[in-house]
């Protein structure tokens, strides 16, 4: 894909204040071809414009009978390239820390199991936010995002999959504690991982009285097996 | 109706048509548009430079495996999947540096817009679930780019054109245009374009992308052979066209991404009640600065009053921007928020994408100004003796400036 030359066969420089001028358009006269081919493109770009916009409007609209109705089409379109969604802290901000923490279960040459105390993970990325300008995406999305995703794909009751993100989002949660926990643990060979969130209310407005939330409610999932296969491609050792 | 409003309504169909194929509107958002996307793009992947390989690269918890998985059910573009080696990572990540600088200097910006694009969806789309907002609107405005000439002003391209030095015949473009055209093919004729994505189909990367290229390869070829003639202008008029209709696209994905943020708020009871400022600010993965947060939470007619004002500067944005006044005080206070937000909340990047994207609203005339400013001072700074003397070539010994040296000293 050359570079588009016009700039380089342009004579007159760019006047500093008016769009720029490419070519007197007025005064060309288009022979039939070239007026055909402007017409249709034309045509072409509007539809496509319409249709972009349309199905985008939809797509992150709330849901309503057109969109419901035309669903196929506009996923069609959207997905994946264009999908997005701007419910940025709406309807409502969530309003609970919710952290995420783990614990390893290892074994040592005798064959003896230990449990690690539960790691809090989501301290540990706090404590790289705080007092940072330029927080990382791996201290601020990485794991937040990963729990969401799970969250998502399972049942709340059974913490059993509900579909194709279910086993993907489980790999990816034990591999982000695999790897920040290490191989070992104390020195013994990390052989299972589990994890639990710990969701606490943010206090309300200070201003309103509101009683200060201190216990935070628990999700433990089950334990999940770690081995090599689990532990390739993460730089622990 | 009568024969004279006929007559001006042909007219004004005539005057509207010779506009959107004949000018470049928007020339100046479009180069901001260009710049801050770069910048941030950019700017995010120094910043990310330590991390990067847990990010997008071979370190990442997200392997390569998972995100094949993903990608073979959302038929997402990333080049990323084709091979889970360290040093393909490497050179895409560099990559992306490199072209997120071009893109910012604007060098030869048709192309390279493109290459931004790919880069930029590579990276996002390897591991999509370590983005937010920002990198969402980068994501789109990449895409809706390299539709436009973001190259017309601001750019080595425009220096270039002014200047006159691309030699005739623009050997350098040739290279460009057939080192593109080769990597291509070679992607897909080898099968290292793995998971069927530079397939061909009718609406397809791989047939959009030569697509390209065979248009620019046309374009160069007449622009030597027949520069009066009337495909170059044909050519010309069409791309006029589309980059028109992409800096729509882009007004309206921003008026999208603020309409249906103040949407979904309106109907949160938080938002209604004056007081959802202050859950943001208390939720720890949004805390940078605890001591900031409580400052701002700590008066309720504050919390109330951005609460309201950030509802109504939304929901009211996609209206307000067609009137001149208010929406230059409009987008004032939306770039004041997102400065804040960009502190307050610890989302620096997030902010930039988002001033960027307002910066497509902002006046000609104000962008015009502010470039000759711009302009000026760095015509200033370069003349000073110390930058003379370190940056720009300098002059031999016998001609040095005594004071100058001493200052470096």
């Amino acid at each position: 894909m050359a570079d588009e030359p016009d700039e380089a066969t342009s004579p007159e420089p760019i006047p500093p204040l008016a769009e720029t001028p490419d070519l007197p358009d007025e005064e060309r006269r288009w022979s039939l071809p070239s007026l055909l081919v402007l017409y249709l493109t034309a045509v072409a770009v509007a539809v496509a414009v319409v249709y972009h916009l349309g199905t985008v409007f939809l797509s992150i609209a709330p849901a309503n009978p057109v969109s419901q109705r035309h669903a196929t089409a506009i996923n069609a379109h959207v997905l994946p390239e264009f999908e997005q969604n701007w419910q940025l802290f709406a309807p409502n901000p969530l309003q609970q820390n919710i952290a995420v923490q783990a614990r390893v279960q290892t074994v040592d040459s005798t064959g003896h199991r230990l449990d690690s105390p539960w790691i809090d993970l989501t301290a540990r990325d706090v404590a790289a936010i705080r007092g940072n300008p330029l927080p990382s995406h791996v201290n601020q999305n990485q794991l937040r995002r990963a729990w969401d995703y799970y969250t998502a794909w399972h049942d709340q009751q059974t913490e059993k999959s509900t579909g194709f993100g279910g086993p993907l989002s489980e790999e990816y949660l034990k591999r982000i504690g695999l790897q920040r926990i290490g191989r070992d643990w104390e020195g013994m060979a990390v052989i299972q991982i589990q994890f639990r969130s710990a969701t606490t209310d943010v206090t309300g407005p200070s201003w309103t009285g509101a009683p200060a939330t201190t216990s935070p409610s628990y999700r433990q999932l089950p334990w999940w097996p770690a081995n090599d296969d689990d532990y390739r491609g993460l730089g622990v050792s | 109706m009568s024969q004279a409003t006929l007559n001006r309504l042909a007219d004004a169909g005539f005057s509207g048509w010779t506009t959107v194929t004949g000018r470049t509107l928007a020339a100046y958002q479009a180069a901001v548009v260009r710049i801050g996307v770069a910048l941030t793009f950019g700017g995010f992947l120094l910043r990310e430079w330590p991390h990067r390989r847990v990010l997008y690269g071979d370190l990442s918890p997200w392997s390569g495996d998972l995100a094949r998985q993903m990608l073979a059910s959302n038929h997402a573009f990333t080049v990323l999947a084709w091979s889970d080696g360290r040093w393909w990572f490497e050179g895409v990540y560099a990559a992306a540096i490199a072209v997120s600088v071009l893109m910012l200097l604007g060098w030869r910006t048709r192309a390279t817009s493109l290459l931004f694009m790919v880069l930029v969806l590579s990276l996002q789309n390897r591991a999509v679930l370590v983005g937010d907002g920002g990198d969402n609107v980068i994501h789109l405005m990449a895409i809706y780019l390299a539709f436009t000439r973001c190259g017309q002003v601001w750019s080595l391209d425009a220096r270039a054109a002014r200047r006159g030095t691309r030699r005739t015949g623009d050997p350098v473009g040739v290279v460009v245009w057939a080192a593109l055209g080769l990597a291509l093919a070679y992607c897909q004729l080898s099968g290292f374009a793995s998971l069927g994505m530079l397939d061909f189909g009718l609406y397809s990367w791989g047939t959009f992308f030569w697509l390209c290229w065979l248009l620019a390869g046309l374009r160069g070829l007449l622009a030597r052979r027949a520069p009066e003639g009337e495909g170059l202008a044909l050519l010309d008029a069409l791309a006029t066209l589309v980059h028109n209709a992409a800096m729509l696209v882009i007004a309206a994905e921003v008026c999208f991404i603020y309409a249906t943020a103040g949407w979904y708020k309106i109907q949160g009871s938080l938002w209604q009640g004056g007081t959802a400022l202050w859950y943001p600010l208390h939720l720890h993965y949004f805390e940078p600065w605890p001591g900031l947060a409580d400052g701002l939470s700590g008066s309720s007619t504050l919390v109330t009053a951005i609460t309201y004002g950030t509802v109504i500067a939304q929901v009211g944005f996609p209206f307000l921007v067609f009137n001149r006044r208010i929406k230059n005080v409009m987008l004032t206070l939306m770039i004041a928020e997102h400065l804040g937000i960009a502190i307050v909340l610890g989302l620096p990047f997030f902010s930039l994408a988002m001033i960027t994207a307002d910066a497509v609203f902002l006046p000609t005339g104000f962008l015009a100004r502010l470039g000759q400013g711009v302009a000026r001072g760095v015509a200033r700074i370069a003349a000073t003796p110390v930058v003379r003397q370190t940056i720009m070539r300098a002059p031999r010994t016998p001609e040095r400036d005594p004071e100058a040296v001493s200052v470096i000293r």
